[in-house]
């Protein structure tokens, strides 16, 4: 089973309770990671963090620094990989 | 790479320190001579590639910014509850701990009740990643009282064309640059220092330049062409010479336009693409004459022209659609709006397409390009208007006539920062318009969260002048609550802001206002506590070198010991972070911003505070691995490298770059649902439109009311914004100069009025009125009266600094009427009249 590396930040972090965790994952994709994180109300990141089968806008799931696209969920993850989660801003602006 | 940084001047025993300028957003690269712990003297970096070597007279005034005996270098608190204007504050000096227990005590109150009752507004664009500070305090309510002013429409446009954030002309290549209401390459906008230079060469290998302005500028002095025009009327001339293009010479890119844009794209006659079962966009196939979605028709099938009919419907391309708008626009209607003859406007049509060369390639590392040496520049002036979509779409649109979007030559968008053009695939073959460079479109909400309507504007930007008609008639918007404290983070919206009465009205509300500065301003002076931040000349950080040209960061350090008894604006956001509780979010919020989140080694632990100096450190390593430090970067200054032919051109790739505006329509269409669900039926939805034509403003709709010139206001290189306008050296310079020392008016109008130069004159808008000295020039259009920046500051704590006080923006009207609905860009025009002040 591959080990993950996790980190959840902002609001991410507030629903799984952890800041960086290591994941023993039995599956192999994003998807079935975002499964295997509870998260502190009793459901999972996938529930929070997907809508109709898809990322939602307003989160962001990189994995080695790279940003998962939307459709994407079935992206392979492997050993030692460092996944991020987190929300995506809301309020900056400027000009 | 960087070389080390080699002096041009030694003095003494002291030492040359690698540094980048803060004395306007642009942080040219610096060298600060040091001598015995004081900063003598400071000079252009010769091996910064954005600024080459230049600076201009703000930098080099910079050390009367960090001597200035009126800077405030102990924390500050009011002893007089009495808030008003000119009233004095009482202040007394504070220790830090004393300060920051009364601002965290007072925000944790407003945070723990409902922390979107802060109110923030924010200047200092280099240190912009600290501007998610009011994001997880938990408020919505964050505004720049600065970026309204100028680039409130322009960004979008940008955004949904290439990803880009702002643009400017090759200036290594153009041969005929148009400039509108820009001081690009001469007095303003992007790094005026090196631009002047690259202006200056392009001029020399025999570039022409034709400026549009009502004012004789740097840039209308030294252009071949200086075409005065009527402010806000930019729009009318261009779309007059985009009339003879397309109408008169039928001249223009047609491949350009064909494969590069989705201007082929059939349209109905609702307004929207036409669209097959699968959801594709049609095209029309006019060898075989009939329609087929637009990856089925072959390139060279594809009609640019035409109206067909499809299933007993009338379609039409897209750029048929603008050709018939266009059709009444000829050169003497517009020149009916402008001002500008109608053979001047055919002329420069004329020229322009002629330079244009299109058709014509050129090759670059190895890869052919199109190369189109002419294009059209502009900035504030042009387009900081009611109608400020129209004018950005129109003079994007008149670029992509001849094709020169992101070519050399041509008219090239400049990203935000060193991740480049923001570009992804959209719907059928279109590139992902991205309105939003700084954050997603926040999704629509009634009631709104904020107090500027963000949720209201889904391709808009940073409408900070509506929190004035939102915080005093709520109920219209729905709004449920009032801010109650108000954070200054180098901001002087009472300055900034149109409709200075009414902000000053907000600010009377507050119930506590905290202030992060380094002068006292109009604002700062209700405020409760003012905490001193430091100079650029004292703090750290790590400017970003603003693209196209090069892609790289350089250094601000502290040259010398920090005076007095300040502290860095991120200690202070820190410890106020830390004091209230969301350190972890902060930290959080850096490690996104900072880009930590996508090199995890540096990733901020969520309850541990770091200094400025780690966080710059952590930052630099993660961009540019285990060698580049901040110490590395202390010493060397900074590192760059050219950015190559591929980042710089045709980011889209074989994505079609908006032409025709779809997606405008769409958005302004759900918004009206959405907001007519909720009861709200007089949102001004008039501008989500795909294509822009002439349509007049609000402001010359006032000129019907007995309101016959146009003010304006204007800055030159001396200074930025309203900060420099209280430096004893720069004041010094600009009040020797004829034109910043009273409001502008032709001569012409002069004797009409019996008005000489020296007499004291009113100015009556819709929204207020100034009163000052009259200046009589001849480089002014005789519509006109001109208000330099130098003129306006109303509070000036230095006594070297005489008062000015004919504050250009208390003629401004800040409501959504002088706003653009679509992108919350201000009318930065006012009508008025002119009346003699009689003693």
């Amino acid at each position: 089973m591959p080990e993950i590396d996790l980190t959840a930040l902002g609001e991410a972090r507030k629903m799984v309770g952890f800041s960086q965790k290591k994941i023993e994952l039995s599956g192999h994709t994003v998807a079935e990671l975002l499964r295997a994180i509870g998260t502190l109300d009793g459901e999972n990141l996938y529930e929070k963090l997907v809508c109709q089968g898809k990322l939602r806008g307003d989160y962001a799931v990189l994995v080695n620094g790279l940003s998962v696209k939307p459709d994407q969920l079935d992206m392979e993850v492997k050993q030692g990989d460092q996944v991020v989660t987190m929300a995506i801003l809301r309020h900056l602006h400027g000009g | 790479m960087a070389t080390a940084v080699t002096p041009s001047v030694t003095r003494g025993d002291g030492q040359w320190l690698p540094s980048t300028c803060g004395m306007c957003l642009h942080g040219c690269g610096i060298q600060v001579y040091v001598e015995d712990g004081v900063a003598l003297k400071i000079e252009g970096d010769p091996t910064n590639p954005d600024n080459l070597g230049k600076l201009c007279p703000k930098g080099n005034a910079g050390l009367s910014r960090l001597y200035d005996p009126a800077r405030v270098l102990k924390p500050l608190k009011r002893t007089n509850p009495v808030k008003r204007a000119g009233v004095d504050p009482g202040w007394v000096e504070i220790e830090w701990d004393e300060a920051m227990d009364i601002v965290a005590r007072e925000l944790g109150k407003i945070r723990k009740d409902d922390p979107r009752k802060l109110l923030v507004a924010i200047g200092d664009f280099q240190r912009i990643l600290f501007w998610g500070w009011p994001a997880v305090f938990g408020s919505p309510n964050f505004f720049t009282s600065l970026g309204n002013y100028c680039g409130g429409s322009y960004h979008p446009v940008n955004g949904s064309v290439d990803g880009s954030f702002a643009a400017i002309n090759d200036y290594e290549r153009c041969n005929y640059w148009i400039q509108i209401g820009s001081g690009d390459g001469f007095s303003s906008h992007l790094h005026v220092s090196g631009s002047s230079k690259r202006m200056a060469d392009a001029r020399m290998r025999g570039m022409k330049l034709v400026v549009l302005d009502p004012r004789l500028s740097t840039a209308a002095a030294k252009a071949d062409e200086w075409i005065p025009i009527v402010p806000g009327t930019d729009r009318a001339f261009v779309l007059g010479m985009a009339h003879v293009l397309v109408h008169e010479l039928d001249r223009y890119d047609r491949e350009f336009l064909r494969q590069r844009t989705n201007a082929p794209y059939l349209v109905g006659e609702d307004g929207f693409f036409v669209r097959d079962e699968k959801g594709r966009v049609l095209v029309w196939n006019e060898r075989e004459n009939h329609s087929g979605a637009w990856d089925e028709v072959p390139a060279d099938c594809v009609a640019l022209l035409g109206s067909f009919e499809i299933n007993g419907k009338k379609v039409r391309t897209g750029f048929q659609v603008w050709k018939d708008i266009l059709a009444t626009h000829t050169p003497e209607a517009m020149s009916q709006v402008c001002t500008v003859p109608a053979e001047a406007i055919r002329r420069i049509a004329r020229e322009f397409v002629d330079a244009a060369r299109i058709g014509s390639t050129i090759e670059l590392e190895g890869k052919t390009y199109p190369f189109r040496p002419a294009a059209l520049n502009y900035y504030r002036g042009s387009q900081s208007h009611s109608n400020g979509l129209f004018d950005n779409m129109t003079y994007k649109l008149f670029n992509m006539l001849v094709g020169n979007i992101d070519v050399p030559g041509g008219h090239l968008g400049v990203p935000l920062d060193t991740r480049g053009f923001f570009v992804s695939p959209g719907e059928s073959g279109q590139l992902k318009p991205e309105p939003h460079q700084l954050h997603p479109a926040p999704p629509f909400k009634y009631p709104p969260d904020s107090t500027h309507l963000m949720e209201w504007f889904p391709i808009g930007f940073d409408a900070g002048q509506l929190n004035t008609e939102t915080i005093l008639s709520p109920e219209r918007f729905g709004l449920k609550y009032q801010p109650e404290a108000m954070m200054l983070y180098h901001s002087n919206p009472i300055w900034n802001m149109p409709e200075t009465d009414k902000v000053e009205e907000i600010m009377r509300r507050m119930k506590f206002v905290v202030a992060i500065d380094i002068h006292l301003t109009e604002s700062t002076q209700w405020a409760d506590i003012f905490l001193p931040d430091r100079t650029y000349l004292e703090s750290t950080l790590l400017n970003c070198l603003e693209p196209p040209v090069v892609t790289g960061h350089s250094v601000r350090q502290p040259v010398v010991e920090p005076l007095g008894d300040t502290r860095d604006a991120y200690e202070i956001l820190t410890d106020l972070a830390q004091r209230m509780g969301f350190l972890d979010n902060w930290n959080d919020l850096l490690n996104i911003v900072c880009g930590f989140a996508f090199n995890t080694r540096y990733l901020l632990e969520p309850s541990k505070r770091y200094s400025v100096e780690e966080i710059y450190d952590r930052f630099a390593h993660s961009i540019y691995g285990d060698d580049k430090g901040l110490e590395w970067f202390k010493k060397q200054g900074h590192t760059y490298r050219p950015r190559t032919a591929k980042e710089a051109f045709e980011p889209y790739g074989n994505l079609r770059i908006p032409f025709y505006f779809e997606f405008i329509k769409q958005t302004g269409a759900e918004l009206e649902k959405q907001l007519k669900a909720h009861g709200v039926n007089d949102w001004p939805l008039e501008n989500y439109l795909p294509l822009p034509f002439w349509k007049p403003s609000q402001v010359i709709e006032d000129g019907k009311k007995g309101y016959d010139l146009y003010a304006i206001t204007f800055k030159d290189v001396i200074h930025t914004f309203g900060d420099t306008v209280v430096m004893t050296w720069l004041t010094e310079v600009s009040e020797k100069d004829p034109i910043h020392q009273g409001i502008l008016i032709n001569s012409k109008t002069a004797k009409k009025l019996g008005v000489e130069t020296g007499e004291k004159i009113r100015l009556v808008s819709p929204g207020g009125r100034i009163e000052g000295r009259a200046q009589v020039v001849e480089g002014i259009h005789p519509q006109v009266v001109g208000i330099s920046n130098s003129i306006t500051r109303e509070y000036v704590t230095n006594d070297k600094v005489n008062y000015k006080g004919s504050h250009f923006n208390r003629l401004l009207t800040g409501s959504l009427r002088y706003t653009d609905g679509a992108t919350g860009g201000l009318e930065s025009t006012a009508r008025v009249r002119l009346e003699k002040v009689s003693y």
